[in-house]
């Protein structure tokens, strides 16, 4: 199941894309691809386990932080 | 390998990591994502020196792809721009199963050499690519049976002990051949003196290939470089050129360490080079 907060944008914040991308809409942010298989539910992965930024905006328990580089 | 290899002046293989399969063009518009856009990267890398291209497979919209048939459409790009460099595979893939990250090594023709990640390592707050020792196994033997070269991902320092206990479990090839991993999180922490213990812990005989993350890129390969190691830069792993400016490509971060590995005294290795020392 996708994430609530899912969309496809060509373009915001400055950003425009040739191809609609993932956008996550509750931090105003084009979503990194790997995390976009989070959003979209595929293979086994989910956004109410997965993806911090849901859960600390459904029930506060994520710290919404990302180390990636 | 170590500083005697440096004195010796031996080749430096550079591995362009051109796209990663993390972020896109969200985090750098340069960075390349469709099959004509890594094949044109690669010959662009080609050109300033990398032999070696390491390829992830995206859609049309830069998520993540497994797909037998994207891999080859990036393949024949390659080939077409550059026609000698030496094709790697990734077969990583966080949150993906175990039966889908067997793909990218079924291309025709296979590629020649594949990435094999040596265990666990967390991905944001909640996941984790588990990389078990059955899916390093199986994915080993399916490269021993395809003719591919495994590139062993070395993540930590726990993945060290996996590759000694893969090395008990399995024959693997001469030379074996590693990338140290260095940056945050799960990551071996980018300190010049865990980068000295890594390798001098490697198997006897094993060649060692260096990955910095973000700013730790350039100075570990610089260190890649001293110690008689091999490099990888590219967008995938560091999409600045230095602090606050992103690079302009791929063939620009392969150029810079390109650069400084002749000031340093060592030769770029060329593509047949680079399939001598690693026994293509």
């Amino acid at each position: 199941m996708a994430c609530p907060y899912l969309a496809y944008r060509a373009a915001a914040g400055g950003h425009a894309f040739d191809e609609e991308r993932a956008f996550c809409t509750a931090t105003g942010e084009f979503v990194q691809p790997m995390r976009a298989d989070i959003c979209n539910g595929r293979y086994d992965l989910a956004h109410a386990d997965d993806c911090e930024i849901y859960r600390e905006r459904v029930d506060g328990a994520g710290t919404a932080h990302d180390e990636e580089t | 390998m170590s500083y005697e290899e440096y004195l010796a002046g031996d080749p430096v293989i550079v591995t362009a990591a051109l796209t990663g399969g993390v972020h896109g063009k969200e985090a750098n518009p340069a960075l390349p994502e469709t099959p004509e856009e890594i094949g044109r990267a690669a010959g662009e890398a080609a050109e300033a020196g990398a032999s070696v291209v390491h390829l992830h497979a995206r859609r049309p919209n830069g998520e993540r792809s497994f797909a037998v048939d994207r891999f080859e459409e990036i393949d024949e790009a390659v080939r077409r721009h550059a026609p000698e460099v030496v094709i790697q595979h990734s077969t990583g893939g966080t949150g993906v199963p175990d039966e889908v990250r067997h793909q990218p090594l079924r291309t025709d023709p296979p590629p020649e050499m594949a990435s094999l990640d040596m265990g666990p390592l967390n991905r944001y707050d909640h996941l984790t690519s588990e990389n078990t020792r059955a899916l390093v196994d199986s994915l080993h033997a399916e490269m021993v049976d395809r003719g591919i070269k495994p590139e062993l991902e070395v993540f930590n320092d726990g993945h060290r002990n996996e590759v000694h206990g893969l090395l008990d479990r399995r024959r693997l090839a001469d030379p074996v051949y590693a990338t140290l991993i260095f940056g945050p999180g799960t990551l071996t922490r980018p300190r010049p003196r865990n980068f000295l213990t890594a390798t001098d812990d490697l198997p006897d005989g094993a060649v060692f290939n260096t990955l910095g993350f973000g700013r730790h890129q350039l100075p570990f390969a610089t260190m890649g470089l001293l110690f008689g190691g091999h490099v990888r830069v590219g967008l995938e792993d560091n999409v600045y050129y230095e602090r606050g400016t992103l690079a302009e490509s791929n063939a620009q971060l392969v150029a810079r360490v390109g650069r400084l590995a002749e000031e340093l005294g060592r030769e770029v290795a060329s593509p047949a080079q680079a399939r001598e020392i690693l026994g293509l």
